[in-house]
């Protein structure tokens, strides 16, 4: 006969066998066979405890962020399954793989209001990819396998897998078997021809061609072909924050960043454009301002591999359905080489504005206090801008974006479509759990800072070697700016009065700098950056700084604040 | 405004517990009110018919489609001006199951 094993020894021998190496977790009574198995698997799966199920989740994303590997997360029923909601959703907006295994009570408990038993298929089917409920223990391997199959193919998301006690503890055969195939789910749709042939067309006809990319370009591998593509056909880009780092910093044809805090280029010349294509990205209303007015003189090609996201938002002359790889490939091959110089160099001119209104104000300053944007420039140059830079949401977000540098793609991991406040602190602590050797910042704000900071303690029981650095202006940065700018400077609810963090981070026992001086950044920058521990740079920035340029919301986006008393004219 | 008309979503899936409720979701999140409903399985063995009908706008029922057709679950969904009925809709469904089992060989 057979070999048996329980469901939860199946569970780990299907993670290793996907090639899983680390999990995040917190355990419980509903999940505790799990635990029990692994406590008897030793060194093959590394387990990171975590201090909130909250944490989890956003350790495995940004895990699966930095790597394109799935992330991989155990919890408990009830208040460990709510825990992770957040980071469902947000997984699930920005497109990130992650696996996420809850316990549940027995099949008999089911919907009897057992202890720690919630609707966990009723929460999370409406929010993520893919949810399951595993009831007994032969379905876990095929579970498992179709939840990586689901997880990381086509757009990528969350997946749930709702684990109950009876799958735990009866008795199964394992043989593992990789799942490539559901019938009813067809995650690469193939690129039609005919499309390709009318894309090809439409570019070749630009007189002012300009592409807007999102994080397809990294979730289908494009990175290369985008390349590629702006090169032959002279056509300059602008990314969305999800795609930034996809193309180099550097790269010739890149303009910048689009978007409410976008860079002055990128938003000019989308309005400019005679042919907007828009690759791998969803046409957020953070990119697009008011949609009626979104690129007026420009016809519009969509590629995306969610037919969902084709015409969603912006009506489009044509929707390009496949993966941005392949898809960019062909037109790519089809197309004509052609340049567009005089409509390129147009970005050097929006550059030159937005050089001297907004970013010498900002990091040129001699006296005052430390800005933002100082701190995070700092730290991109002294870095080499080669590290990974994760952020929080609010101001520190928009400032991290604007000022840090790429030079390899996967290095910018932030919480995009749901902004989620307590992302940065562990989704920094999964990307450096999954890339020990690369450089890991974070840029974090003292509220977003405060919503997850327990995860100190996973930092000091795995010393996770991230550097914090804390963007501390004393306020909920981003909405009081808000307050300034269109609530008359009523500051409701966002003065904060901070805790002494040389506290905290003596008491976690992680090494900590204050600085406040611009005298003092430079040493401070690099005793952070040399630390082979983790190490927080409480960095006390100008209390009412603002970001700028600033699109607010219902303009169009070259309606531009340049400063509080100054807006950008075009051709002026 | 666009006009609201009496639509028909015609739903074919997997049999899958929960996927009923993710996929009323994608209406009421919406705020389009479900006139009626009915769940049957279909003529193809192992596969769910759910029918739906609704009064929206055009452009919604288009993009309700398909956000239910992402349904991992989900093999393919229509949507039709109520009495049109759906003559073409076996054949469709007839098909993609012929052509998916191809694909797997
Ligand atoms: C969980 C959550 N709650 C509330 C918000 C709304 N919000 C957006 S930015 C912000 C202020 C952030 O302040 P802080 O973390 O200090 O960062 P700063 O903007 O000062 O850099 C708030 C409250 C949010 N995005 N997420």
């Amino acid at each position: 006969m057979a070999e048996l094993f329980s469901g939860a020894e199946i569970l780990l021998k299907s993670l290793v066998d996907e090639g899983v190496d680390t999990v995040f977790g917190y355990p419980g009574g509903s999940i505790i066979n799990v635990y029990d198995e692994l406590y008897k698997y030793g060194g093959k799966l590394n387990h990171i405890l975590v201090r909130h199920e909250q944490g989890a989740i956003h350790a495995a994303q940004g895990y699966a962020r930095a790597t394109g590997k799935p992330g991989v997360v155990i919890v408990t029923s009830g208040p460990g399954a709510t825990n992770v909601i957040t980071g469902v959703a947000d997984a699930m907006v920005d497109s990130t793989p992650v696996i996420v295994i809850t316990g549940q009570v027995s099949n008999a408990a089911l919907g009897t209001d057992a202890f720690q038993e919630t609707d966990v298929v009723g929460m999370t089917g409406p929010i993520d990819k893919w949810t399951y409920q595993i009831r007994r223990p032969e379905d876990v391997a095929p579970a498992v396998a179709k939840a990586f199959h689901i997880a990381s193919t086509g757009r990528p998301g969350p997946v749930v897998l709702d684990f109950t006690k009876d799958a735990q503890r009866g008795r199964a055969e394992y043989h593992f078997e990789k799942c490539d195939f559901i019938r009813s789910y067809v995650p690469v749709p193939e690129p039609d021809e005919a499309q390709i042939d009318e894309a090809v067309r439409m570019i070749n006809a630009a007189e002012r061609p300009f592409v807007v990319y999102g994080q397809g370009i990294v979730l289908s591998h494009a990175e290369e072909q985008l390349k590629a593509f702006l090169k032959k056909g002279g056509i300059p880009a602008a990314s969305t924050m999800l795609g930034l780092s996809a193309l180099p910093s550097d790269f010739p044809y890149y303009v910048g960043m689009a978007g409410m805090h976008g860079n002055i280029a990128s938003n000019l010349m989308t309005q400019r454009c005679d042919l907007l294509i828009a690759i791998g990205m969803r046409f957020s209303d953070r990119v697009t301002g008011i949609v009626s007015e979104y690129a007026p003189q420009a016809r519009k090609i969509h590629i995306d591999i969610d037919e969902t996201e084709i015409g969603k938002i912006v009506p489009v002359d044509l929707g390009v359905l496949g993966d941005a790889a392949q898809v960019l490939e062909r037109i790519t091959e089809r197309m004509n080489f052609s340049f567009h110089d005089e409509w390129a160099v147009t970005a050097r001119k929006y550059d030159q504005v937005e050089q001297a209104k907004v970013v010498a104000p900002e990091v040129q300053r001699t006296d005052g206090p430390l800005t933002m944007g100082e701190v995070i420039s700092k730290v991109a140059e002294a870095s080499g801008h080669d590290a990974i830079v994760i952020t929080d949401v609010g101001q520190n977000q928009l400032m991290a974006a604007r000022y840090s540098r790429f030079r390899s793609s996967r290095s910018f991991i932030s919480s995009g479509g749901l902004g989620t406040m307590g992302f940065g602190l562990p989704a920094a602590i999964g990307a450096k759990t999954a890339c020990p050797d690369r450089q890991v910042c974070l840029f974090v704000g003292d509220g977003g800072f405060q919503m997850t900071i327990q995860e100190l303690g996973t930092i000091l029981q795995e010393h996770t070697a991230v550097k914090v650095i804390l963007l501390n202006n004393n306020w909920l940065g981003n909405v009081r700016q808000w307050q300034e700018l269109f609530f008359d400077r009523h500051y409701s609810q966002t003065r904060m009065l901070n805790p002494d963090y040389s506290l905290i981070a003596r008491a976690y026992g992680i090494r900590y700098r204050m600085v406040d001086e611009r005298a003092g950044l430079d040493a401070a920058v690099q005793e952070m950056l040399d630390s082979d521990e983790a190490f927080i740079l409480d960095a006390h920035v100008e209390e009412q700084g603002m970001v700028y340029p600033m699109i607010p919301v219902g303009r169009r986006v070259d309606e531009i604040m340049l400063n509080r008393n100054e807006w950008y004219e075009d051709g002026k | 405004m666009e006009s609201e008309k009496l639509y028909i979503i015609s739903v074919y899936s997997e049999n899958q517990v929960g996927l009923l409720s993710s996929i009323s979701n994608i209406f009421t999140r919406r705020n389009i009110n479900i006139e009626s409903l009915t769940v049957f399985p279909s003529e193809f063995p192992g596969v769910h018919h759910f029918t739906f009908r609704v009064f929206t706008t055009e452009r919604n029922a288009t993009q309700v489609v398909k956000f239910i057709e992402k349904k991992v679950d989900v093999l393919r969904a229509f949507s039709f001006e109520w009495q049109h009925g759906g003559a073409s809709e076996h054949e469709i469904i007839s098909d993609y199951l012929q052509e998916r089992k191809n694909q797997l060989k």
